[in-house]
């Protein structure tokens, strides 16, 4: 029977493919119990599979709480995270962009893995939910042979990288960041020095500093596009911010170096990764992210050790090798740019033409927006996506952190056509960027650390707001609502005018799902400030808040006041007041439509909430090295019971290698991936010293090591191979104990 | 022996627009998962009632979704079997008609007179594009074997023809009971066909 992995085998690349062979060899490993739990948990999640609301076995069903018990029994993917319990597989899409093709391929997982539905997140990604872990390295494959990567889509690890979706298009921008994302993508993909996170590192890339598309002083490491006159010459480069972030404590982004050369950009994102790799926080993940490490040292001290860093960052051709394929990084236009003249405007043209349409900087050319309840789309609607987007626009699709899809480079004379395709495909809303356009993150639907329904309180918002659409005066229908399920900020309700993020309050025996109001937030100057909490009302009640808030602020405002300034006119104490009668919380018995949350009919309770992975395990790096030598070695055992002796000869040495450098990157990071150094450094600071001598066998499982890589073997038949197997065995376990014994953790 | 997709699926359609809205799908499914109405150990509801066209309001379950489906404009049940297929062709195609048809006899019962399934039709869906894709010559391939199973499942013979042209859409049958049959008997001889001996 024909498998994807043999479909696929010319149309994935190596490196991808050894990478998805490996993580399926650790699915085994870990289903064999033969894999740490934890471990096992890290790859996961860095290869985007997280884990979805109810996977810990239990799921209160509004009565009572009861086990869903799943076939594999106890077997767990994580701790606590049964294995047969649906899961979420998130996608990186750098900058958001995508091909037709792509698209096509996420639309048949969506369909055959997920449950029909592709979701947009607020980092560009895709994300399937319902998906069951034992497809996930077929789903991947599948992705790798379109170019598409999981790998580092969650974990501790470097996010997907994202940029402004006009970039390249926009009138405003510097220049257009989008090669320089890409660049830094590959770059930072599987590199050495981004392994040993606490916590997660989100990059962004913006075009100008005025407008809200790239975000950077909202993210961990921020880069805003500038040129300098440098000798008469302009070069280009990047203003580089560090230590934003939302979460439960959010952070502006300090300015770290004014402008950093473009030459420069790599090193210096290398040294910020190891000065926060090697200070940053690893125990306590709630103070794990760099913005704790920046705050803690003062921008001035971080930038001193990233200077000095900056030095001892080895040599990489990778630094400056994308410079000269920059001019490469060209857009195609599916048709030749031209105006929109006498054409015939379809009914519902003109309002989708005035929120949904943006008049790129090159002549005759539009860029429009695919406005998506909930960031929700099926898989049928992205296979007639695929085919509208060849006809008009070519490859040029790009996802938006506002949860919705970019179509540019449209010749503005198609414009009223490819309305009427969109239409027809339940694509062609208008409304786009406007109060209609909600923000939110996923919330109790699927997420363990959801407090309350963000979803359904945006399709219940959403829903008012469309009926009403054309009464609101521009001020209102202008403002930005962004909606959280929990205080973890996924939905960026900081930087939205009118912001929610979910809680919950007793009243008398029980629980009710809440929403805090936070107001003022700002979407522009890059998420420029961060809004004020006023209060918490009932989720039930959060519409008649919005109502209030709007209408007083239409009411009050003086001509052309920002929200934003009409909420600090205001002042947090009259909000508040404003608010008060919203904020009562009414009796079980008098009001029990109050404790049940949107969407729901359960009674509402809390008691289904997990412990989240957003954070990943926090596991050392050796625990992750050495796991990818011990998979290698099952992947060597796999080929010895194939019969293909040579493989596992091959495969063995390469796990014996492998935990050779799980040990010397304990002491020296920049080993690097040679053989002969990783040896060499082996021999000299273990065995020579004796560091890995066993008690009793002394050096002699450091020695097979040393046997193969100074001998490659004339001829590999069984009994060698089976030798090989043993010894490998034996070495991994050596390099264990030696771990153990060197960095102190068990001694006995 | 054909071998089985990895997921099947068999959606019935409703005959009439019903006066229940997709509004009033998710509390019953989740009544469903409180009084363990249907088979199958049941997870969860998710509700994309929101998406044109879509999967409508899904009850998840471990080996096999039920869902007020939206998709191709019109509303239906459909049961998506997810694991667990009998290793043969007609047997898993016994096993999903008869989840679909009892979890729709069920829907039918909670709003009596207003929701009524058209059960002389069915889309089957095989969702398995590396064994079954889309193209007209594995219709010829399958079709003998596929509305043989049919055939014994609604103790008439059927008419099968595919849902989609389109090679990168799902493997979609819509099959349809031939001939003047009274509907009433269809559905009897479906139910006791489909019940497990
Ligand atoms: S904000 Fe909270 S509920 Fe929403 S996705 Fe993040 S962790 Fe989950």
């Amino acid at each position: 029977m024909t498998t994807w992995k043999e479909q696929l085998a010319d149309q994935i690349p190596e490196t991808m493919g050894i990478l998805i062979d490996t993580y399926e060899a650790q699915i085994e490993l870990r289903k064999q119990g033969k894999l740490d739990e934890k471990v096992f948990a890290e790859q996961r999640l860095r290869k985007g599979a997280y884990g979805q609301r109810y996977d810990n076995g239990q799921r209160h069903d509004g009565v009572q709480t009861r086990q869903l018990s799943y076939p594999s029994g106890e077997l767990v993917k994580g701790p606590d995270t049964l294995w047969d319990a649906p899961g979420m597989q998130r996608i990186k899409i750098p900058y958001g962009g995508l091909t037709a093709r792509q698209l096509e391929v996420l639309s048949e997982l969506a369909d055959e893995y997920a449950d029909g539905i592709l979701h947009i997140t607020t980092r560009q990604d895709i994300q399937l939910h319902y998906v069951h872990i034992d497809d996930t390295p077929d789903l991947m494959r599948r992705l790798a042979a379109v170019g598409i990567t999981t790998q580092e889509a969650c974990g501790n690890s470097v996010r997907n990288i994202t940029a402004c979706t006009l970039a390249g298009v926009c009138h405003d921008e510097v220049f257009d960041v989008s090669p320089y994302a890409e660049a830094m993508t590959q770059f930072l993909l599987g590199h050495d020095d981004v392994q040993d996170f606490g916590r997660k590192f989100k990059v962004a890339f913006s075009g100008c500093a005025g407008h809200a598309c790239g975000l950077v002083k909202m993210h961990d490491l921020g880069l805003l596009a500038q040129t300098r006159d440098v000798d008469g010459e302009i070069v280009r480069g990047f203003t580089v911010f560090v230590g934003g972030g939302l979460g439960t404590v959010p952070h502006q982004a300090k300015v770290l170096v004014d402008f950093c050369s473009e030459e420069q950009l790599l090193p210096l994102t290398q040294a910020v990764s190891r000065v926060f790799a090697r200070l940053g926080e690893k125990k306590n993940r709630n103070r794990a992210r760099i913005k704790f490490l920046v705050a803690k040292l003062g921008i001035d001290e971080f930038r001193r050790l990233v200077q000095e860093e900056l030095e001892t960052v080895p040599h990489d051709d990778r630094h400056t090798a994308y410079l000269d394929s920059l001019g490469d990084f060209t857009y195609e236009p599916a048709k030749a740019g031209m105006s929109l003249n006498g054409t015939a405007m379809p009914d519902g043209f003109a309002n989708w033409y005035q929120t949904n349409v943006y008049h790129q900087a090159q002549h005759g050319y539009s860029a429009i927006t695919l406005h998506l309840p909930l960031g929700d789309f099926t898989a049928q609607q992205g296979f007639h996506l695929a085919d509208i987007a060849r006809r008009f626009v070519g490859d040029n699709i790009r996802l938006s952190v506002e949860q919705n899809i970019v179509l540019r480079w449209v010749a503005d004379a198609d414009l009223p056509a490819i309305y009427r395709e969109l239409h027809a495909i339940g694509m062609g809303d208008a409304g786009a960027g406007t109060i209609v356009d909600i923000t939110t993150c996923p919330g109790t639907d699927t997420c363990k650390l959801g407090i309350a329904s963000s979803r359904g309180l945006t399709a219940e918002l959403r829903t008012r707001l469309i009926e009403r659409i054309n009464l609101l005066p521009d001020a209102v229908r202008e403002l930005k609502i962004k909606v959280s399920g929990c205080f973890n900020s996924c939905g960026q309700h900081h930087v939205a005018d009118i912001g929610f993020f979910g809680n919950s309050r007793r009243s008398g025996n029980h629980k009710m799902p809440h929403f805090q109001v936070v107001l003022g937030g700002q979407w522009h100057e890059n998420a420029g400030s961060y809004g004020l909490a006023v209060g918490a009302a009932p989720a039930k009640r959060v519409p008649d808040v919005l109502e209030a808030l709007t209408n007083r602020y239409v009411a009050e405002r003086a001509e052309d006041e920002s929200f934003q300034s009409w909420v600090k006119d205001l002042g947090r104490k009259a909000i508040k007041a404003m608010l008060q009668p919203y904020m009562q919380l009414p009796s079980f018995d008098d009001q029990p439509e109050y404790f049940s949350d949107w969407g729901d009919s359960r009674v509402y309770t809390i008691d289904d909430i997990g412990v989240g992975e957003c954070a990943g395990e926090v596991v050392s790096l050796f625990s992750l090295e050495i796991a990818k030598a011990e998979s290698t070695h099952f992947e060597a055992l796999l080929a010895l019971d194939d019969g293909n002796f040579h493989l596992a000869d091959e495969q063995a040495y390469k796990a014996m290698v492998l935990a050779a450098r799980a040990l010397v990157r304990t002491k020296y990071l920049d080993v690097g991936d040679d053989y002969d150094n990783i040896v060499n450094e082996f021999r000299s600071r273990f065995y020579d010293t004796e560091l890995v001598y066993d008690r009793f066998a002394k050096g002699k499982f450091a020695r097979y090591l040393f046997k193969r890589h100074d001998q490659i073997p004339n001829r590999v038949n069984e009994d060698y191979a089976h030798q090989m197997m043993d010894e490998t065995q034996l070495f991994i376990e050596n390099i264990h104990t030696a771990e153990q014994r060197i960095n102190g953790v068990i001694v006995s | 022996m054909t071998i089985v997709p990895k997921r099947l699926a068999v959606k019935f359609n409703l005959k009439r627009e019903p006066r229940i809205q997709p509004d009033d799908l998710a509390p019953i499914f989740q009544r469903w998962i409180q009084e363990h109405t249907v088979d199958g150990m049941l997870i969860d509801v998710i509700d994309y009632k929101h998406v044109p066209e879509g999967p409508g309001v899904i009850l998840i379950a471990d080996e096999g979704d039920y869902g007020y489906d939206l998709s191709d404009g019109q509303i239906g049940l459909q049961y998506i079997r997810k694991r667990d297929l009998p290793d043969n062709l007609p047997d898993a195609l016994r096993l999903t008609f008869r989840q679909a048809l009892s979890a729709a006899r069920q829907l039918e019962s909670e709003a009596p007179g207003d929701l009524a399934f058209d059960y002389l039709s069915a889309k089957i869906t095989f969702l398995d594009r590396m064994r079954y894709r889309n193209t007209s010559e594995r219709f010829d391939e399958l079709h003998d074997e596929i509305s043989s199973a049919l055939s014994g499942i609604y103790g008439a013979s059927v008419r099968l023809e595919r849902c989609y042209d389109d090679p990168r859409f799902n493997f979609a049958l819509r099959s349809t009971v031939n001939g003047d049959l009274p509907a009433d008997d269809v559905v009897e001889g479906l139910t006791k066909n489909l019940t497990p001996v």
